[in-house]
């Protein structure tokens, strides 16, 4: 029952990233891409931007920052120099992604599955909407009020504090939305409402130069990409789980 | 009747548990490699993916 469990998640996880890649690609990567070529360029009355990863084969620069750089870009943002950059096993740009996405989809329905199994409500393809949508304001939505999904070459605050915030804030809201979806009364909304609050009224980390060499038109056209197709990639994990749960876990 | 309900019962509930919180351990462990290991070849592999998905990067 348990590796049956796990394989269902794990199943539809794939799928959602499977339909993620392609998302991605139509519209996502295009974007990124085209950040890319901005990148290397000084801000308006800014210092130089921070150099990028070792993916710059698209970058309008490659030969001009590998003689700059000796060392691969990919340890310039790093900061820490521990191992070169490049992709694994060798793969392409679009191998690693659809990879990543495989994984990253296996990883959040292994979550989704276990949030559900835990709460005594899993996924069933009457609420697998639900829990999909939930899912997409915990992770994505909510924390994006915050720091909202960046294009290569945007100002950031330092990394570890950015990863913190946002581990933090996908935690308490998604126990703040559970609160709220799944515990009957006031004093459970209420403070699933406050903990959805709390790391907002503590405030994101925010660069504290924001000038930016990529076009701030790039940064809100990918913002809501990113925003759409995530939403798209929980809608789908949610109902493929319940769809797989209601199939395959009903008699077990 | 009723004493092997209650056992079929628990038994089911400390297989959930168990099902439940191995699925949250790997599936944290997956989306962190893929998503916020701060690892070059990791980084570089995954990272449309991490833009894509709002993940803090660089």
């Amino acid at each position: 029952m348990i590796v049956k469990t796990l394989l269902a998640a794990i199943c539809a996880g794939l799928m959602a990233g499977l339909f993620m890649t392609a998302a991605q690609e139509l519209r996502v990567v295009p974007l990124i891409l085209q950040a890319e070529t901005f990148e290397g360029e000084p801000a308006p009355g800014a210092s130089p931007a921070h150099e990028h990863s070792s993916l710059d084969s698209s970058s309008l620069f490659p030969s001009l920052t590998s003689a700059i750089l000796p060392i691969t870009p990919a340890y310039a943002h790093d900061g820490e120099t521990h191992e070169g950059g490049g992709i694994l096993f060798g793969m392409g740009r679009f191998s690693g992604t659809l990879i990543a996405n495989l994984v990253t989809g296996a990883g959040f329905g292994l979550l989704l599955g276990g949030l559900g199994i835990l709460t005594g409500s899993p996924p069933s393809l009457r609420t697998g909407l639900t829990w999909g949508a939930l899912g997409w304001l915990a992770v994505h939505m909510l924390p994006a009020l915050g720091l909202p999904p960046e294009l290569p070459g945007f100002p950031a605050a330092d990394l570890s504090e950015r990863q913190t915030w946002w581990l933090v804030t996908t935690a308490l809201s998604a126990l703040g939305l559970g609160l709220i979806a799944l515990r009957p009364g006031v004093v459970a909304k209420g403070a699933g409402s406050v903990l959805l609050a709390l790391p907002h009224l503590y405030g994101a980390p925010q660069p504290a130069d924001i000038a930016s060499p990529v076009p701030a038109v790039l940064g809100a056209e990918f913002a809501v990409a990113a925003l759409a197709t995530t939403l798209a990639f929980w809608l789908v994990l949610g109902s493929v789980s319940g769809a797989i749960n209601d199939r395959f876990l009903k008699t077990a | 009747m009723a004493v092997t309900n209650a056992s079929g019962v628990s038994l089911s509930l400390n297989d959930r548990m168990i099902a439940g919180l191995l699925s949250l351990c790997i599936g944290a462990f997956l989306v962190f490699g893929a998503g916020l290991a701060n690892s070059a070849v990791l980084h570089d592999t995954a990272h449309d993916v991490r833009h894509s998905f709002g993940f803090p990067c660089h």
